[in-house]
């Protein structure tokens, strides 16, 4: 589906420690490519992405059932005595809340829908070992039961807090959305809770497109949005879920984040340092002259003192 | 052999080999409470096995990783950089005197990996899928994560390991038949050939996962405060692996000296003490410029929460790097004791706080360890004590004067009173 993608797990595998005999395999231009973890990372124009408005949802919570029944969730009904679906976060039955922002003082409200945000360079794809977390097609983060060694890593990387760890399980799994990539998006269908949604706060589609309108409606009405921006078109890099609000995004659980993707923080030296294995072996080889220097002479002291003693040395 | 100085104080002598303790019990009360303290702790450890985290830990979803891994991985393996730093110290830059020490530095090292990786072993949740460690096409090469899980257990399995070997062989040799003597004869220059390979591996290793212990936190970004969330992390990290290595080898080296009644070489911990001042003085080098770098040092000295952790985290490193530039401090068992132990604090806290005090996500919940959680974390210490001390009995490992010592070793006998001289087994 998207030669991009393999693409750069073809140039990922390349870089590292994992696959320097592939590496040497594959043809001389596709390797002088572009960077692999650039600050701000452009999304192929095939991504897709929700586009949620907090000043059109009603806070009517269709969408969190409808993402139970696709994902196979129980609900989370702690608090509400066994009731029905009362989740206080995302949490390990829940992929997908909303919640309500109130003002401290005076009447205003805001419902925000909080998901996966299905970045375009994923903190939590870039720390995860065994790459159990990958960008899969039309860029929806996903996770495979057979590769997570359980470290939670991706709990501390992700920068929206989404991965949830099941703390209750013998055999845990981390728990987020999935952009229902295996239940609908492979079916050509959109995702449970764009399709529940009765408003059209929360919408599907292509990035480009969505990016597009979310900027019409913004020159539509100027000043009704925070900021007259798009949340997520720049944050860590850029996510697939944008959102508009009438209220401060950090007031209603949106971070204020750096336009720098976390991967390309978190790699930009030590993807130098590693390339091809050079710094470790370049260490190696400086390390290993000045070794064997010393051995060589520890080596002649010893057997000198050896025949003094009578002993063989300690080594 | 041994000479008073002025003040009493100081023993002077010469250590020239490893010597194994031959006189006392082993099995003290008080060993036998930490062993039964890490029985505890692996018995709980095996209840976990079975059991889901949740009930076990105090750990949630914001803090994800609990002390196992920000104290007993993070800040302990920084102990355990004894043998790189020494390592280093001995071989690359020829300080030749060091390497009667390096014995005691690998077995604690050794036991410091071990441990951690033990608290690491419990800690994962679906450890049935590290397995693909040895599958390298599923690598994600860019993970610090991956490093570290890969190179810790190699490092501590292989290289440690066998540079430990010796220790092992040499009491074989003197304990042993005449037929495993001419085995050993055999097998030694063989030894003897590939260690220098094995220990420029034995280097290479460390450096590069003790700096991804830093590099791990990077991708944690604003959830780390700022005086502590830092491109440089994996640099601070390492050279704070070498301030914790060296100055916890002096700090041990004179417990286990005071402890077993040995003379102190002054020679070896005034070098050590000097090693340990320079890399005191890099580590705060490097931290003040990058905060100044990064324009954070008027937070560093905003004098509030954040700001007090960070000055006593510096002023724990700063005072060993000035006071060990004078000689009474570096020859003198208190002074070098007092500071090496606080810079060996220093250096703990900072590996410490980042994933713990000074980690702070957005949507904040608060994590204590769990009772079993603690008494596991400190188990495997107890573990860890009671190997190092059951291998300084048996095996040639803390530096002495040859002299003290006839090449004869404690039985291994559980449980019965070593004669009063070490006894032979070759005797038997
Ligand atoms: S929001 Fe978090 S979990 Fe989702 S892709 Fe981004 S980093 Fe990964
Ligand atoms: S917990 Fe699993 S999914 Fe998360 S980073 Fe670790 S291995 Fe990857
Ligand atoms: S995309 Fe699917 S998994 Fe994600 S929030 Fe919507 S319904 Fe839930």
């Amino acid at each position: 589906m998207s030669t991009l993608i393999n693409r750069r797990q073809a140039l990922r595998s390349m870089m590292g420690l994992g696959s320097a005999l592939t590496a040497l395999a594959v043809p001389e231009p596709m390797t002088a490519a572009t960077e692999e973890h650039p600050a701000h990372p452009v999304a192929p124009h095939n991504v897709v992405a929700m586009l949620f408005d907090s000043t059109i949802c009603t806070g009517c919570k269709a969408c969190m059932p409808a993402c139970n029944e696709a994902n196979g969730l129980a609900p989370d009904t702690l608090l509400s005595g066994g009731i029905w679906d009362m989740p206080t976060d995302l949490n390990a039955q829940t992929k997908n809340i909303i919640q309500l922002y109130q003002e401290p003082q005076g009447n205003g409200f805001a419902y925000v829908k909080r998901q996966c945000m299905h970045c375009l360079d994923p903190a939590c794809v870039s720390g995860c070992p065994f790459g159990s977390l990958k960008k899969a097609d039309w860029g929806a983060v996903t996770w495979n039961s057979s590769l997570c060694i359980g470290c939670r890593y991706c709990e501390v990387a992700c920068p929206f807090e989404v991965p949830k760890f099941q703390w209750d399980s013998w055999n845990p799994k981390i728990v987020k959305c999935e952009f229902c990539y295996d239940q609908r998006l492979k079916k050509d269908l959109q995702p449970a809770c764009t399709a529940a949604c009765p408003t059209g706060a929360v919408i599907f589609g292509k990035r480009v497109d969505l990016l597009s309108q979310a900027k019409d409606r913004i020159a539509a009405a100027p000043d009704k949005y925070f900021e007259n921006r798009a949340y997520g078109e720049h944050e860590a890099g850029g996510t697939q879920v944008l959102y508009l609000s009438a209220v401060a995004f950090e007031k209603i659980g949106l971070p204020k984040l750096s336009s720098v993707s976390l991967g390309h923080y978190a790699t930009k030296v030590t993807s130098v340092i590693y390339k091809w294995l050079a710094g470790p072996l370049l260490m190696a080889g400086v390390l290993g002259f000045a070794i064997k220097k010393n051995w060589d002479r520890h080596e002649t002291e010893r057997i000198k003192h050896e025949e003094e003693t009578g002993f063989p040395d300690q080594l | 052999m041994s000479t008073r100085d002025s003040n009493g104080t100081t023993l002077i002598n010469h250590w020239q080999l490893g010597v194994p303790v031959s006189r006392g019990p082993v099995f003290t009360r008080s060993l036998l409470l930490l062993a039964a303290l890490a029985a505890l702790a692996l018995a709980l450890a095996a209840v976990r096995f079975f059991s889901p985290l949740g009930p076990f830990s105090g750990m949630n979803d914001a803090y994800a990783w609990g002390i196992w891994k920000t104290f007993n991985v993070m800040t302990l393996t920084a102990l355990g950089s004894g043998p790189l730093a020494l390592g280093l110290a001995a071989w690359v830059f020829n300080r030749q005197r060091l390497h009667v020490v390096m014995r005691t530095a690998l077995v604690s090292g050794f036991l410091f990996y071990s441990t951690g990786l033990l608290a690491l072993g419990f800690d994962v949740g679906r450890p049935w899928n590290f397995y693909s460690a040895l599958l390298p096409w599923r690598w994600n090469s860019e993970s610090a994560m991956l490093e570290i899980s890969i190179c810790m257990p190699l490092y501590a399995a292989v290289f440690l390991s066998f540079e430990i070997l010796p220790l092992v062989l040499e009491r074989v040799y003197y304990t042993g038949n005449e037929q495993a003597r001419t085995i050993l004869r055999t097998i030694a220059p063989v030894i003897r050939k590939i260690y220098p390979f094995f220990i420029v591996g034995a280097y290479v290793i460390p450096l590069m996962h003790q700096s991804s212990l830093g590099g791990l936190l990077l991708l944690a970004g604003t959830k780390i405060n700022p005086l502590w969330q830092s491109p440089v992390m994996p640099l601070l990290y390492l050279i704070a692996a070498g301030l914790c290595g060296l100055s916890f080898m002096i700090v041990l080296l004179l417990i286990v000296c005071l402890r077993y009644r040995r003379p102190l070489d002054v020679g070896v911990l005034n070098e050590l003490a000097t090693l340990l001042a320079w890399v005191c003085c890099g580590f705060l080098v490097v931290r003040f410029a990058d905060l100044l770098w990064r324009h954070q040092l008027k937070a560093a000295f905003a004098f509030d929460r954040m700001s007090f952790l960070f000055l006593l985290e510096s002023a724990l490193i700063m005072i060993p790097a000035i006071a060990f530039r004078m000689r009474v401090m570096r020859e003198t068992p208190r002074g070098l004791l007092n500071l090496a132990a606080l810079a060996c604090l220093g250096g703990m806290l900072y590996r410490f706080v980042p994933t713990s005090i000074t980690f702070m996500p957005a949507r904040s919940t608060s994590y204590f360890p769990s009772l079993p959680e603690l008494i596991m974390a400190i188990g495997y210490i107890a573990l860890g004590i009671v190997a190092f001390v059951v291998a300084v009995n048996f095996f040639a490992v803390l530096p002495g004067d040859s002299s003290s010592w006839d090449h004869t070793f404690r039985r291994i006998a559980l449980f019965r009173k070593a004669s009063k001289h070490g006894t032979s087994a070759s005797a038997d």
